[in-house]
């Protein structure tokens, strides 16, 4: 008999680098989950992605066990990794204003398509630059399906 | 240590991003909620001015509400660690908390209660490092354990008959849960010490050096790893999926250790190096 789900956590956490602190210790503490059974796991297969933000989603099971799936990085994180090596910011904790190419959408686009069930490049693309405009980050040329 | 909270309601579209943002002012970690977000740092690391330039960014687009508080760290694993069942590793190891009742006629029996640490014998890579350190000599040894959670590994050592042991963690909560181990299994001689090892740099050669941490870390520190195995030693290392063992082996093959034997559990795997 399959196990009975009693409830879902949505996480983002640094890949490599999850520990028991806030808000991973309490969210998964107070549900009854081993923190460090998670903390090891997570970091094993996110090691790949050291230091770059993942959403994570943890399934809850009534006898306290678990799993997870780690997800892309969001486009946010995306953007931002694009905008600073277009602009070569030397700031990355201030002034984030910047551009992007329609390149570098379509590179974030990719990246994004596994959680993006069967949209299409152009739809994931739109999708991304509106984030970036939401972000104050300008998509600098002709989209392609201008051209 | 003491943690600022920070629970951020705002439009759903612009959590992703307001977790982006904060992710570059210095927080790591993020709660995503159906309408907002909870945001962590530890207060020494806040920048306040960092943090306010970005709410102000998205203040009135996102509609932005922010509820500020203080939290304490303390052992958010409580609910897990008062309810969990002893564990047997083999015929001859008995791992069990202060809370369960002891089992007569087991040869090591180790008493760990872990308070936030690592190493309860549950997780296979603990497990199986126990597996290992059972087949190999120990009596008069010298062992150093790297990253060494609640100790567990240590412990094993001592009561196998290692003559000194040595062990350290990154993290202090694991050196003084350790300390607490190490008194309840007879050990109170031994003191776990703070650091990575290159900041704790221990002194001389030893027979037995375990690392149960993860691949990055390992192969970051084995050039040091493989100073501290003495001749004819040995080196244990754990933390890593059995598809990433090529990439360690490539590592310690490099510094001249070869692999003497290796198990896999749960896609966990333990590996022992031999120094010539």
């Amino acid at each position: 008999m399959a196990k009975e789900i009693t409830g879902y956590l949505k996480l983002q956490v640094k890949g490599g680098q999850a520990n028991p602190s806030p808000p991973v210790g309490p969210a998964l503490g107070s549900k009854g989950l081993n923190i460090m059974e998670f903390c090891k796991q997570f970091n094993a297969r996110t090691q790949e992605k050291m230091g770059t933000v993942l959403p994570v989603l943890i399934t809850i099971y009534s006898d306290k066990s678990f799993d997870f799936v780690v997800k892309t990085p969001p486009a946010a994180n995306l953007l931002i990794e694009a905008a600073k090596i277009k602009s070569g910011s030397a700031e990355p904790n201030r002034k984030k204003v910047g551009s992007v190419t329609w390149d570098q959408v379509k590179e974030i686009a990719e990246v994004k398509m596994p959680d993006l069930n069967a949209f299409k490049m152009d739809s994931a693309m739109k999708m991304i630059a509106g984030t970036a405009r939401s972000m104050g980050i300008t998509v600098s040329g002709k989209a392609p399906w201008e051209e | 240590m003491e943690y600022l909270e920070f629970k951020i309601s705002c439009k759903e579209e612009f959590i992703e991003i307001l977790i982006a943002e904060l992710a570059e002012v210095g927080f790591d970690s993020f709660l995503e909620k159906e309408d907002g977000l909870e945001a962590y740092i530890q207060e020494d690391q806040f920048d306040r001015v960092a943090f306010q330039e970005v709410l102000d960014k998205y203040i009135s687009m996102a509609n932005i509400s922010v509820e500020e508080g203080r939290m304490e760290k303390v052992n958010w694993n409580t609910e897990w660690e008062k309810n969990y069942d002893p564990i047997a590793v083999g015929e001859e190891v008995y791992v069990r908390a202060s809370f369960h009742a002891p089992k007569e006629g087991v040869k090591h029996e180790i008493v760990i209660n872990p308070k936030m640490s690592f190493g309860t014998g549950h997780h296979a890579t603990t497990y199986l490092m126990l597996t290992h350190l059972l087949n190999l000599p120990h009596h008069g040894k010298r062992v150093i354990d790297i990253g060494a959670g609640t100790g567990i590994l240590a412990i094993l050592s001592h009561k196998l008959g290692a003559a000194t042991v040595e062990a350290f963690d990154i993290d202090d909560w694991c050196v003084d849960n350790g300390n607490e181990n190490f008194e309840l299994n007879g050990m109170s001689h031994v003191k776990m010490g703070l650091g990575t090892v290159r900041e704790v740099n221990p002194q001389g050669q030893f027979d037995i050096v375990i690392a149960n941490i993860n691949k990055n870390v390992l192969l970051d520190e084995m050039e040091v790893y493989e100073t501290l195995v003495k001749p004819g030693g040995y080196l244990l290392l754990s933390g890593f999926y059995d598809h990433d063992v090529i990439d360690i082996e490539a590592s310690t093959a490099s510094f001249g250790l070869s692999k003497i034997d290796q198990m896999v559990k749960d896609k966990w795997c333990a590996v022992v190096f031999k120094k010539k």
